[in-house]
């Protein structure tokens, strides 16, 4: 495998910090969800989406499916819809992350900004489906505000794979 | 696996499981079903509620820092204002107290009188405070979770109530908690009457883009009704008490082509701070379906 020149060897993935930073991510959008505000990003999404492109060996399509049903449970919706959301987001994921990795964190959301309109759109079709109701225009900035925060959550996930592979006591960051 | 990590594990070449399209397409797949299960069959309930329990710590470590937000707000809060409310409070139940105890008097006389014309006598029911742990927020459902649930002995169909009236019924308990869809979700319909000429309707919930609102549906044009108007529940339905305030009639609109007028209401609950009352109902309305369904097939041939 050939390493674009310049980037960082980094150390692999704690699975303990994965499921951490998923519970935290799980507790961040419950919270999140208390302003009702509908143009809120799904941080859930966020975090699950980077590492279903960083990880996909350790977080796939069944954890994904596991996690969209506590959401439903928590925001009273119809039971499936968000895990139909986060199981086609996995599968975009893994259709996408040998591409999207390629690219430099800063030109990564532009890949995967079709990702999440798509699964956007998915939760309003189960919507209109279910009850008939168009979505809400402030709706649309979801997706885009999720594909912004891209950078941001992938850089503050990765920091712990960046820390040198032998522990130095002199210098410990 | 990100193409720069130094791993310790090669990746796998030959097993993988399911290919990726398959697990994709069976997820969906099961996804879809339960979507379908939950919105046509009602035959999930046990897998939400057990969802519902096991979600139950995070919900309420989620919840930690609103409260404590709010405990702080309160502490530095005026106590000019705190005193004002005091005052209004006193005001308010000076002129409720006299309303009370004409209250009292009326019970009286109608216990009375019902005795005199051999009525059946009116039936207390129970009653529990709750608290309001979240409101569900996408625009599209409108709905309350309340921190009591089965094991406080919360049924399905109770009545929930604030200071200034009705505010929904629960649709769904968990052991630990339930949901109470409000009168303006979608799905809900409530039976009214109108306080000033006794006139029984449905109100319809409507949370469109103007507001929440409630909808008074197949109202006959002729009928009297004018903006202001009070509507109260009927009662008659054996799970809504009678006379708990509902909504106030914003408008009505009687057109020409048509034999019904449109008519919208706001609702009257203002839910004003985290507590509310669960009414339970005075039979199960599930179980009183089910023993008419079954009367019924038992008497079909």
């Amino acid at each position: 495998m050939i390493m674009p020149a310049g980037k960082p060897l980094l150390l692999p993935a704690n699975p303990r910090f994965i499921a951490l930073t998923l519970v935290l991510a799980l507790l961040l959008q419950m919270w999140v969800n208390l302003w009702g505000q509908r143009w809120m990003p799904d941080l859930m999404q966020a975090v699950l989406a980077f590492w279903l492109v960083y990880q996909p060996r350790r977080v796939g399509l069944i954890l994904a499916f596991v996690l969209g049903l506590l959401m439903d449970v928590h925001e009273a919706a119809l039971l499936g819809q968000n895990a139909l959301a986060y199981v086609v987001m996995g599968f975009v994921a893994g259709l996408l992350h040998r591409r999207v990795l390629w690219f430099p964190l800063r030109e990564q959301p532009l890949q995967v900004a079709p990702m999440f309109v798509l699964v956007a759109v998915i939760e309003w079709i189960a919507r209109l489906w279910h009850s008939g109701m168009w979505p809400h225009w402030s709706q649309l900035l979801a997706p885009v505000l999720q594909t912004a925060l891209w950078p941001l959550v992938a850089a503050l996930l990765l920091t712990p794979q960046r820390r040198p592979y032998e522990r130095d006591d002199i210098r410990p960051l | 696996m990100a193409l720069e990590t130094l791993d310790h594990s090669p990746p796998p070449f030959f097993r993988q499981g399911l290919p990726a399209a398959l697990r994709f397409a069976l997820l969906s797949l099961m996804a879809i079903g339960l979507m379908v299960a939950d919105h046509r069959l009602q035959v999930v309930m046990p897998v939400r509620a057990s969802i519902a329990t096991l979600l139950t710590p995070l919900q309420w470590a989620s919840l930690q820092p609103g409260r404590a937000w709010d405990a702080l707000e309160q502490s530095v809060r005026d106590m000019q204002q705190a005193q004002d409310t005091v005052d209004e409070y006193q005001v308010r139940s000076i002129a409720q107290a006299q309303k009370l105890q004409q209250i009292e008097y009326l019970l009286q006389e109608n216990r009375q009188l019902r005795e005199l014309l051999a009525l059946r006598p009116t039936v207390d029911r129970s009653a529990q405070a709750a608290q309001i742990l979240y409101d569900t927020s996408d625009g599209y459902v409108q709905r309350l979770i309340i921190d009591k649930g089965q094991v406080a002995g919360i049924r399905s169909g109770a009545v929930v109530i604030d200071t200034s009236g009705l505010v929904g019924q629960v649709t769904r308990v968990h052991p630990l908690v339930s949901e109470v869809t409000r009168l303006t979700d979608r799905e809900q319909s409530t039976p009214v009457m109108n306080a000033r000429t006794g006139e029984r309707f449905v109100a319809f919930g409507e949370s469109a883009s103007a507001g929440e609102r409630l909808e008074l549906r197949f109202v006959p044009a002729s009928a009297d009704m004018r903006q202001g108007d009070l509507l109260i529940t009927s009662g008659l339905d054996g799970i809504y008490p009678p006379g708990l305030h509902v909504g106030q009639i914003v408008l009505v609109d009687r057109r020409v082509n048509s034999s019904f007028a449109r008519v919208l209401a706001a609702p009257v609950s203002r839910e004003q701070g985290r507590h509310l009352l669960v009414l339970q109902p005075l039979r199960d309305p599930l179980s009183q379906a089910a023993q008419s369904v079954q009367a019924e097939q038992g008497r079909a041939p």
